[in-house]
């Protein structure tokens, strides 16, 4: 899951959440509310009462009775005065029933006893809450639509300003590390941000890459000099040999042992070569400028190699459109790529086995299919195979373990994507797609 | 044929003296530019073999003045860089051929011929080769006027044993030539012999091909 995404999910899910705990604590806090006011307004109309009393006396309320009570008309307020018993001292405020008219109401009530003149009395002050607690649903509506409005607008400001906030993220992405095809040729550009977190993010990829680059350089640079320094006693030996070999009066023995030594210098001649070759393609060396069709470098390819797929009673089946022309290849270089397939399609194939190459064209560009029915390879070494002098197979024959490092130095030098299924004693088969082509005619036609 | 040999590996320069010497080439050696920019200037070669990385400057730019005082001669390239700049700007400044090193001497010879048959016009007539006779530029062998049909790799092969007659060529010499750098060692081997035996089967239907020996273990030769 993208960042940005998990971001709204939890600024949004902890809004929610705030409001919901919000919502559900109204009741609880209207109650808080209305009795903090219900206290005070108690006290306000106590305040009276007395002031009423202090000024007019006892007098005022009882005009001659011995005990006043009022209360309004639907029975949420009243008011009674009367003489407190001996030793009756109270000033609170509680929440009680009274029967007022013989209905029970349940009243908070503020009971304060006084002296006026000789007599105490008790002041009593009513104030029902059931009227206090009345507000709670249409609060709690009100309420939940302000906050959820408030929740949408938040979370579109939220939505924005993540985008803006995590967009050098993305940039990073996009550039450092999908676009960016190794070998890193041009230097990578900063990604412009004020947040300090990714300015340290781009500009450790950008030394990674950076580090990457000069390793590569220094390996590429040992390859080229290491394999220039080895052509030339190469040479020597190799033109020694030859003369000795020519030489009138030498045993046969040594005629075999010299015959041998060639052999050898043979390989390490080979070695040497397919690591030079291998560093100039690394090296840019070749030009990408040719267009080819892929059925006749496949045909000359087959006509070079035609002898060995003979001697190995093969079957070959080639099916490739006539009309379809690849750009910015190299010629020379696709030829190697494609022997060195289809030379190990024989390789490792069966004796009387058989070879398929064929083509489609997809989504994803141009492919050409090269199945064969040989020995296959194992699951674990698949991941290995372009490795240098990785051998997957330990035949007779298995050659300098080169060959696929080539082709795939080859394949990426030139855009080329190449994968691999395989099945051990079934075959394998190696799809090769190219982004960059050109197909007139559909398929079929002649 | 005179050759100057321009090399600082002195014994690979020692090495190919030897070689075309056999096969009837005069040699001068030059182990530096210098002495090289002497030599020509001196005298008058057919073939100049020119390596590039020379101690006291580079062979390239030794080229167009040799070109001025031989302008009749043949220029080789041989080179350990083997870089395609270097191949294309050597060939640009007119040299005929460019040898990669390593090279087999019996590559650099057979170059050599092709060259001489282009330019001097050397065995531009029919080689013969026992009761046939064989045109190394049309590329065509007869048995008196009737012409055999060889495939492209066979006739390349006999060509090539023709050129270095009386040498035995081992199987790896004969399919490094036919394959260049896609022999495969050992493993072309059986093929060198396969296309040996269809080169005897069509022949033989004209004229014994005696002249084309097998040596036991070692490889080809043609004897004259």
């Amino acid at each position: 899951m993208k960042l940005s995404v998990k971001l709204i999910y939890f600024i949004t899910g902890s809004k929610i959440a705030v409001v919901l705990i919000f919502i559900l604590s109204v009741p609880f806090l209207v109650e808080r509310i209305a009795s903090e006011y219900t206290n005070y307004s108690l006290r306000d109309q106590q305040k009276k009462v007395m002031n009423n009393v202090r000024r007019h006396g006892v007098g005022f309320y009882l005009q001659g009775d011995k005990s006043y009570g009022s209360y309004t008309m639907l029975k949420e307020e009243y008011i009674a005065l009367e003489p407190a018993g001996p030793g009756v001292d109270m000033d609170t405020i509680q929440t009680e029933e009274r029967i007022v008219e013989q209905d029970t109401l349940n009243y908070r009530v503020l009971s304060y006893t006084f002296r006026a003149g000789p007599n105490r009395y008790l002041l009593e002050i009513g104030k029902t809450t059931g009227s206090i607690n009345q507000y709670n649903k249409p609060l709690q509506r009100i309420a939940l639509y302000v906050l959820m409005g408030l929740i949408a607008v938040t979370i579109i400001i939220d939505l924005i300003f993540t985008r803006i906030l995590i967009s050098p993220l993305k940039e990073i992405i996009q550039t450092k590390l999908i676009k960016r095809k190794f070998p890193f040729k041009e230097p990578a550009v900063p990604v412009k941000t004020s947040t300090g977190d990714f300015k340290y993010l781009d500009q450790s990829l950008i030394d990674l890459m950076d580090q990457i680059n000069v390793d590569f350089e220094k390996e590429r640079e040992f390859t080229a000099n290491a394999s220039h320094e080895l052509m030339t006693p190469i040479s020597i030996l190799q033109t020694k040999m030859e003369n000795l070999l020519a030489e009138e009066n030498i045993s046969e023995a040594t005629t075999m042992s010299i015959i041998g030594m060639m052999k050898t210098l043979g390989r390490l001649k080979k070695i040497s070569s397919s690591l030079l070759f291998i560093s100039r393609i690394e090296n840019a060396q070749f030009a990408r400028t040719d267009q080819i069709k892929p059925a006749k470098l496949i045909a000359d390819v087959l006509e070079e190699i035609s002898h060995r797929m003979e001697e190995k009673g093969l079957k070959l089946h080639v099916s490739l459109s006539d009309d379809v022309t690849l750009n910015n290849v190299n010629q020379d270089l696709l030829f190697q790529f494609f022997y060195n397939l289809i030379n190990n399609a024989i390789k490792y194939n069966v004796e009387k086995g058989s070879i398929s190459i064929s083509d489609h064209r997809g989504r994803s560009g141009y492919s050409i299919v090269i199945s064969d029915s040989g020995i296959g390879i194992a699951k674990e070494e698949l991941d290995f195979i372009f490795d240098r002098f990785r051998k997957a197979n330990l035949g007779e024959n298995v050659g300098y373990g080169l060959g696929l490092s080539i082709v795939k130095s080859i394949a990426v030098y030139n855009g080329i994507d190449v994968k691999v299924a395989s099945v051990v004693g079934e075959g394998s088969k190696f799809t090769i797609t190219f982004g960059d082509f050109d197909a007139k005619i559909t398929r079929g036609k002649p | 044929m005179k050759v100057l040999i321009i090399e600082d590996e002195k014994t690979l320069a020692y090495e190919m003296e030897t070689f075309l010497k056999k096969a009837f080439y005069l040699c001068d050696l030059a182990h530096t530019a210098a002495k090289a920019a002497e030599c020509i200037e001196m005298n008058q070669y057919d073939f100049i073999l020119l390596d590039l990385g020379l101690p006291d400057g580079d062979g390239l730019s030794l080229l167009p003045k040799a070109k001025k005082h031989n302008p009749e001669a043949a220029y080789i390239i041989l080179t350990a860089r083997g870089n395609l700049e270097d191949k294309i700007a050597g060939l640009d400044l007119g040299a005929d051929d460019y040898l990669a090193k390593p090279f087999s001497l019996l590559e650099l010879q057979s170059r050599m011929q092709a060259i001489a048959r282009r330019k001097f016009n050397v065995n531009a007539e029919t080689v013969p080769l026992g009761d046939f006779s064989v045109n190394l530029q049309t590329r065509f062998i007869y048995f008196q006027v009737q012409q055999i049909e060889l495939s492209r790799k066979e006739f390349d092969l006999l060509s090539y044993l023709l050129l270095h007659k009386n040498r035995v060529l081992t199987r790896m010499q004969l399919s490094e030539h036919i394959w260049g750098t896609f022999a495969d060692d050992d493993y072309d081997s059986n093929y060198i012999d396969a296309h040996i035996k269809n080169i005897r089967k069509k022949l033989n239907t004209y004229a014994p091909t005696d002249w084309l020996e097998t040596v036991r273990g070692v490889g080809y030769r043609i004897r004259k």
